[in-house]
């Protein structure tokens, strides 16, 4: 077998596209995911029985079910029934971001169980209502532990944001099976592919160290 | 100021406080003793609704305790002070004692600013307004959690063991607060075991056990001349 350096340099530049890309929904769907997760966390932590019903069906429904499926659910599915096709890239968006919601949901939720029950009594006791105490007392204190299980979460959905490649959608992965049905260079450009994820999940986890550290300075004054 | 009615709470089948009455007067201090799970956190915490009593009634200050809509109204009116402090660890002790201030009574910043560093000379804490909890001894954290339950106003001041977290030497700078409260009028109520501090600025003692107000009276009565062999049993193992 011989090793064509020349096809990686020249694909290079295709595949830093579709890079970037990857990041872009990566950002995208965790960002819709930290909002939704927000509200589905306080959702379960609420003593409103629905709404607690509501976000737990929804966690158990995403994370009992592969995100490939949930991609089909939305891309194929979807539009049988509203009889509209979807764009490709509103598809992979929303099912990355549904699916990042519910896990970053179990991540909001570990944090603000963690805070002492003293702090939510405390706020109580001063006559602030349980919305007033989450926001000034508990979600400030939240936010700093939930640092680097977020950090993961982003990490993995760099991973598993590859499986939009399957509804032709050209992120980094299809950006590679696209220059390999036309080069053959399969070795080569799975091996590039590999390495340039490599990069940006070893880049994430640094820039988490070092956020983690900064707040546990921050946390001593 | 407080008066409670045939107060019954229960933990599942645990029933923690058993047909509970007591009436506290303006200005008075309250100290409660008893043995361990007697239901004396319990009680202080049915009282700022911290806990929701199974069975019975609870008039603070004329509002009675009957729904979501008068909690709050309630608690803005009676301070708590905890056994751990529960200071807020992410904020300065003078945010701590204005946050409340700022968000429950829509108070200016520069307002509850100016009554929270009157509230820390106060406790003697001056120079402390923008150290972080972590920054500040037991001793210290808890004066700062007494000032920021003063900076409510409120009418009644509920203490959960505000010393037994502490180490001794601390003790006192926290029971001066407190003597000093008490001289001034405010209405009590403090669950403890510094007899000393009973002694002096107690009005009343009740002793609770299994739920139950056995016994109560002056601090004198009760220290020196208790009826019930229960009180008799439980203070010659602490006195
Ligand atoms: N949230 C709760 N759930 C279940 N049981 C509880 C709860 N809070 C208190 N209890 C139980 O109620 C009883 C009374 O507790 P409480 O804290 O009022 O006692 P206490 O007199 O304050 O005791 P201590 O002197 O140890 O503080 C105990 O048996 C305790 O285990
Ligand atoms: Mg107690």
């Amino acid at each position: 077998m011989n090793f064509d350096f020349e096809l990686i340099v020249r694909s290079f530049p295709l595949l830093l596209l579709g890079a970037g890309v990857t990041i872009q929904i990566t950002a995208l769907s965790v960002g819709f995911g930290l909002l939704i997760g927000m509200f589905v966390s306080l959702a379960r932590l609420s003593k409103i029985k629905p709404l607690k019903l509501l976000a737990t069906m929804y966690v158990d429904f995403i994370r009992g079910t592969p995100l490939l499926v949930q991609i089909f659910l939305i891309y194929f599915a979807l539009p049988i029934v509203t009889g509209t096709r979807i764009d490709p890239f509103v598809a992979a968006i929303t099912a990355c971001s549904i699916n990042s919601g519910a896990y970053v949901a179990e991540i909001f939720r570990a944090g603000i169980q963690s805070i002492d029950k003293g702090q939510m009594e405390a706020g109580r006791s001063l006559g602030m209502s349980w919305t007033q105490t989450m926001r000034f007392i508990i979600l400030p204190q939240a936010f700093k532990r939930i640092i680097p299980p977020l950090g993961n979460e982003f990490i993995a959905m760099l991973k598993d944001s590859s499986l939009v490649s399957v509804i032709g959608f050209e992120e980094l992965t299809r950006r590679g099976q696209l220059i390999i049905a036309r080069t053959y260079g399969s070795f080569e450009i799975w091996l590039t592919v590999a390495f340039i994820y490599l990069i940006m999940t070893f880049t994430i986890s640094r820039l988490v160290d070092f956020l983690e550290r900064r707040y546990k300075i921050d946390d001593k004054h | 100021m407080i008066s409670i009615r045939n107060l019954h709470k229960k933990f599942g089948k645990l029933h923690v406080l058993k047909n509970v009455s007591l009436d506290i007067a303006e200005q008075e201090v309250v100290v409660i003793i008893g043995p361990s799970g007697s239901g004396k956190s319990t009680l202080l915490r049915c009282i700022n609704y911290l806990e929701e009593p199974s069975e019975g009634e609870i008039i603070v200050d004329g509002i009675p305790l009957n729904g979501e809509a008068n909690i709050n109204k309630v608690r803005a009116e009676v301070g708590m002070v905890f056994q751990r402090f529960n200071l807020f660890p992410h904020m300065t002790a003078l945010a701590n004692i204005t946050l409340a201030p700022i968000q429950v009574r829509k108070m200016p910043q520069a307002e509850a600013e100016k009554i929270a560093l009157d509230l820390l000379a106060k406790v003697g804490l001056s120079d402390k307004a923008n150290n972080y909890p972590e920054q500040l001894s037991g001793g210290q954290q808890q004066r700062v959690a007494i000032a920021r339950a003063l900076a409510m106003k409120p009418k009644v001041m509920l203490f959960d063991e505000p010393t037994s977290a502490l180490d001794p030497e601390m003790i006192k700078e926290v029971l001066d607060v407190m003597k000093a409260l008490a001289n001034e009028g405010m209405t009590m109520v403090v669950v403890t075991h510094e007899m000393g501090f009973a002694r002096e600025v107690g009005d009343r003692v009740i002793f609770m056990d299994e739920g139950r107000i056995v016994e109560e009276g002056t601090p004198e009565t009760i220290f020196t001349n208790a009826r019930e062999e229960r009180t008799q049993a439980f203070l010659s193992k602490i006195l």
